[in-house]
């Protein structure tokens, strides 16, 4: 039995935002495109609170940007997918889609 | 004025500060201010702090149920050092020796004193606590822990301030009184602060044959204290709780995540 854990719905998301962006991926863009996506707000701590656990797993790493004046001189964190972590959105992919190829059209479901 | 003058809030500038634990709070708040200064509102950015800390506490009482444990075992205690407090004020006649000086030095000096006996234990549950983390081999970072500190006192001054003096002066006076003459501090709040209860505080001379050696009928043993349930030593075990709490989250840090921001600086 491998030793392997499946992502929560947040986490995933956060994860598939942080690919879509690329080595733009700090706590705002990830925040906004979230709030795009899901069409509610999202609070930015929730954001950083996934995104360290992701990074305890190993699934996101993170590094330090410049501090820039319009961020009162704080440093961005940029985050970065890990191979561990695409390997895991892979594999939730897979089980996800295999699972939704197995039912049938939802009831009141409108494409 | 241009988005760049855009400032945030004070209050809840400093509540993200100091009142969230996570090892990223200085990108949060780059994160927040950056989206205040490209249009959001100032309503925006205190849910956005609220939410934060509301996060940030409930997975570090989560992951760090340590540091609650010991702030909710030394709070347990805290009834029994008061009472200790308040036998060796008696002992040494302290007050006897207050009330000879002029109004307001004897309730400064008096409240004065309550306070520091109070910062000594919460500094010696603190120090408690940091050796045994030493003792555990766990990270700790002395700047955290003074921010933790520096956060928790004010923090202890308002909320005794909010559970101890304010009902005592404003909540009903005999229901008041009688709560707070409960508790070894709360007796002492009254004899020097309760305007009627000033009134009736006996001539210097008589004080000590009063207070001196008098013994006192139905005290409680300090080990006594530290069942009970009242709500006067619960009143009394909160702010400790939460000072303790916040002192020791402030001290724990990682370490390593902040010498890895080190070396990504450098």
């Amino acid at each position: 039995m491998t030793d392997r854990s499946y992502l929560g719905e947040f986490e995933l998301m956060i994860l598939l935002a942080v690919l879509h962006l690329g080595d733009e991926a700090y706590g705002v863009p990830i925040s906004r495109e979230l709030e795009k996506h899901r069409g509610r707000g999202v609070s930015v701590g929730s954001v950083y609170a996934a995104l360290e656990r992701l990074e305890a797993k190993g699934l996101v790493s993170s590094k330090l940007g410049d501090p820039t004046p319009e961020r009162g001189g704080k440093a961005k964190r940029f985050f970065q997918i890990t191979r561990a972590g695409l390997r895991q959105v892979n594999e939730t992919r897979r089980v996800l889609t295999r699972l939704w190829q197995g039912l049938p059209e939802l009831k009141g479901e409108r494409p | 004025m241009t988005m760049w003058t855009v400032r945030p809030p004070a209050l809840a500038t400093w509540l993200l500060q100091h009142f969230t634990f996570g090892e990223v709070d200085e990108a949060l708040a780059g994160d927040l201010l950056e989206e205040l200064r490209s249009g959001r509102s100032a309503g925006w950015y205190w849910g956005q702090v609220l939410a934060a800390i509301s996060v940030s506490w409930r997975r570090d009482a989560i992951s760090c149920s340590s540091a609650c444990s010991f702030a909710a075992l030394w709070a347990i205690l805290t009834p029994s050092w008061l009472l200790v407090v308040s036998q060796l004020e008696q002992k040494f006649h302290f007050h006897a020796h207050i009330w000879r000086m002029d109004w307001p030095w004897s309730t400064i000096l008096d409240l004065g004193a309550l306070l520091l006996a109070n910062l000594a234990y919460i500094l010696a549950g603190i120090a408690l606590f940091l050796l045994a983390d030493l003792w555990l081999r766990r990270n700790l970072h002395t700047a955290a822990f003074l921010r933790g500190m520096r956060a928790s006192l004010p923090v202890m001054v308002a909320l005794s301030a909010a559970l101890i003096i304010l009902p005592m002066r404003f909540l009903a006076e005999e229901r008041s009184t009688n709560l707070l003459a409960e508790i070894p501090v709360g007796a002492s709040i009254i004899t020097h602060i309760h305007p009627i209860e000033v009134a009736r505080i006996p001539p210097q001379e008589t004080w000590e044959a009063q207070f001196g050696e008098k013994p006192v009928a139905n005290r409680p043993s300090p080990l006594a204290a530290i069942s009970d349930r009242r709500e006067p030593a619960i009143l009394v075990r909160l702010p400790f709780f939460l000072v303790i709490l916040l002192a020791l989250r402030g001290a724990r840090s990682n370490l390593g995540r902040r010498q890895l921001d080190a070396q990504d600086r450098a």
